[in-house]
């Protein structure tokens, strides 16, 4: 019983630990993974609309609009880019993806300055969208949409993949500390058992193993059968003499 | 993408009147470089042969094989055989490119012929550029976008077809000629989209007037989609008209949801829509179709094929009746029915005689460096439309002129009287 007690308190504690480690490497990693994601994503939207705006200049100047389109058209196909729209210097939308049309969000101009802003659009999710002056501006701006619902994916999946990791951890960890607690626990069983009947009989019929032991618990024995009168006093075991410095 | 079998080329070979589509493996043209031998000559199309605008590249070939299995039948150019090579891009530009790379350097053809779409060929024209030294222009694509036509890519590319600019200059011109100043806009969101937007918010220009609404719709979408959305869209907007760039299923699918939404005004296409197709979708789907083709106006690049006072409309339904071409079986992965005759096919027809007759232009070497100055020699010709047809250094486009037609007694007829009708 005082064994099942010590290896309950022990797995608990292992419970604990594990817990503690868990959620203290997900939150950071969460953080990590958001943070890192987060600023890569807006990198290469910045990198991707300053590319596009390099691009658009001579096809806004001397070209027909549907070469601007197409080149948007491929840069949509990157995973993560959710929209792009290119405004000229009078406001008007000279090219977008948007289906089935421009949000009115965006219509309405919220943000249009801004280097970088959040946006939530009504049927289409989250999103953070960066811009890129065309020819200093004076030409327009190209406007870049990247997903904010795929970096919460990604963070996903990093925490599912962790909590599978620890999960094995975990599993092996358990089998690993009952084997060693069961160890630890079967000659203090022993020598329990063996105090016990000795208490009843003062002579035990059988010493259980245990008083041929060289280990602590061979000691306790031989100390118990002294004390019920039945054996001699053990010699007194002392820690090894430390090595001469 | 399959290689043409002995079988399937027999088969398409007897539908379009014995031997036009020869079997490539059995071509001895297969090594040439020049794309040519002694017996063929060997032409190159991707177009849309699957999914919801197979109709346009399919109906596009046929006519084009009509005319090029009359002259094959006849003897050919210089004795040669014109062979079309065929490919499937379902009308996507990733395997427009890819069929354009294995035309031009697997299969060497001697040109490009009949590519349909915008944002195909806007994707195509940088490869043209790539294999300049080649020589391998692109003739007479099914679009009247403007990449083609101006540059960097125009000197690859030589058009037969009026631009998407006049289509919708045209449409913008008539609907403020009735005063239908408040347009707005439909279209695919692509390239092609794009072009006609553009051409729209050039011609409103004149009138100092922008586009007072736009909704979009994916490329791809079927006539299942919903677009009420984007009626409201356009109904909000208080359009007096809508022009549609688009290609016949979404149309159709606008078409449909507007007038159920209340959206009842003049709704326009362009020639690249493929009227038949969208108007047999309207009409095989709902109980009075007539009240949802009423304010339907397509514009159209080449004449009506029901005006037989015009040559080469005789000379294409003669033509078609008799060879009654069929697409190619290997490309075919859903069913098609063909029309008898279309403005698509039609135009496929002059694309094709216009081709023979620069082919011919070049008498018995024809060698791809000859072909630029066999085009520009092309004056005044007579295509058999009632306008002469010429190109130059500086005139890549043979036709300028758009016709506009409405759908009466479940056919599209010519449109004389705007206002009468709107």
């Amino acid at each position: 019983m005082k064994t099942q007690k010590l290896f309950q308190k022990t797995l608990f504690g292992i419970f604990m630990l594990f817990g503690l480690i868990g959620i203290s490497t997900s939150m950071l990693a969460i953080y990590t993974v958001d943070s890192q994601l987060s600023q890569e994503y807006e990198s290469n939207a910045k990198g991707i609309a300053k590319t596009i705006a390099d691009a658009s200049v001579d096809i806004i100047l001397n070209r027909d609009l549907s070469a601007l389109q197409s080149l948007i058209d491929q840069f949509v196909e990157i995973q993560g880019i959710s929209y792009i729209y290119i405004v000229n210097d009078t406001g008007e939308y000279l090219a977008h993806t948007f289906v089935p049309g421009i949000p009115e969000e965006i219509l309405a101009g919220k943000g249009a300055g801004a280097e970088s802003v959040q946006r939530s659009l009504p049927g289409m999710g989250d999103f953070v969208e960066v811009s890129s002056p065309i020819l200093a501006g004076i030409a327009g701006k190209v406007h870049i949409g990247m997903d904010t619902g795929l970096v919460a994916l990604k963070i996903q999946r990093a925490i599912g993949q962790q909590v599978y990791l620890f999960s094995t951890i975990f599993v092996i960890g358990i089998i690993a500390a009952i084997w060693l607690v069961n160890l630890a626990a079967r000659p203090v069983a022993s020598l329990l058992a063996y105090a016990v009947e000795l208490a009843r009989e003062q002579s035990a019929t059988e010493d259980n193993g245990v008083l041929v032991r060289d280990d602590e618990v061979g000691q306790l024995a031989r100390l118990f059968q002294y004390f019920s009168g039945t054996g001699e006093l053990p010699a007194p075991t002392r820690p090894s003499p430390a090595a001469p410095a | 993408m399959k290689r043409v079998t002995r079988r399937a080329a027999l088969g398409a070979g007897a539908g379009a009147g014995g031997f036009l589509v020869l079997p490539w493996s059995l071509s001895r043209a297969a090594g040439n470089a020049a794309g040519f031998t002694d017996t063929e000559i060997v032409l190159g199309m991707s177009a849309a042969f699957s999914g919801p605008s197979r109709g346009l590249g399919i109906e596009l070939y046929r006519g084009a094989v009509s005319y090029f299995t009359h002259v094959n039948r006849a003897g050919g150019v210089g004795g040669r055989k014109i062979v079309l090579k065929t490919y499937d891009d379902g009308y996507q530009p990733n395997p427009s490119v890819e069929n354009t790379v294995k035309l031009i350097v697997n299969d060497r053809v001697f040109a490009l012929f009949g590519y349909v779409g915008t944002p195909t060929v806007t994707r195509v024209l940088p490869l043209l550029k790539k294999f300049q030294n080649e020589k391998t222009f692109l003739f007479f694509p099914f679009t009247g976008a403007q990449p083609q036509r101006q540059p960097p890519y125009g000197e690859f590319a030589f058009n037969l077809r009026a631009s998407y600019r006049q289509e919708t200059e045209g449409l913008v011109d008539n609907f403020v000629s009735i005063g239908r100043k408040r347009i707005g806009m439909f279209y695919q969101a692509d390239a092609y989209g794009r072009s006609g937007w553009a051409g729209v918010r050039r011609a409103l220009k004149k009138y100092d007037a922008r586009i007072v609404g736009e909704a979009t719709y994916r490329r791809g979408q079927k006539f299942t989609s919903i677009m009420r959305r984007q009626a409201e869209i356009l109904k909000a907007a208080k359009a007096e008209a809508v022009i549609c760039i688009g290609a016949y299923a979404a149309c159709a699918a606008f078409l449909r949801d507007a007038v159920d939404t209340g959206l009842r005004v003049p709704i326009a296409n362009l020639s690249f829509v493929g009227s038949e197709n969208l108007l047999k979708m309207i009409a095989e789907s709902q109980d009075e179709p007539r009240r949802y083709t009423e304010l339907l106006v397509n514009s159209q690049v080449v004449p009506s094929y029901e005006d037989d006072s015009i040559p080469a409309v005789r000379e294409y339904r003669e033509l078609m009746r008799r060879y009654n071409p069929q697409p190619p079986k290997e490309l075919l992965k859903e069913s098609y029915t063909p029309f008898d005759h279309s403005f698509v096919s039609l135009e496929g027809f002059l694309d094709a005689k216009l081709m023979v007759e620069i082919l011919r232009r070049m008498g018995d070497r024809p060698e791809r460096g000859r072909l630029e100055s066999a085009v520009f020699s092309v004056r005044n010709f007579d295509l058999g439309v009632g306008v002469p047809v010429s190109f130059s250094a500086d005139r890549r486009q043979g036709l300028d002129r758009v016709y506009y037609t409405v759908v009466d007694g479940g056919r599209f007829v010519p449109l004389d009287d705007w206002k009468g009708r709107f």
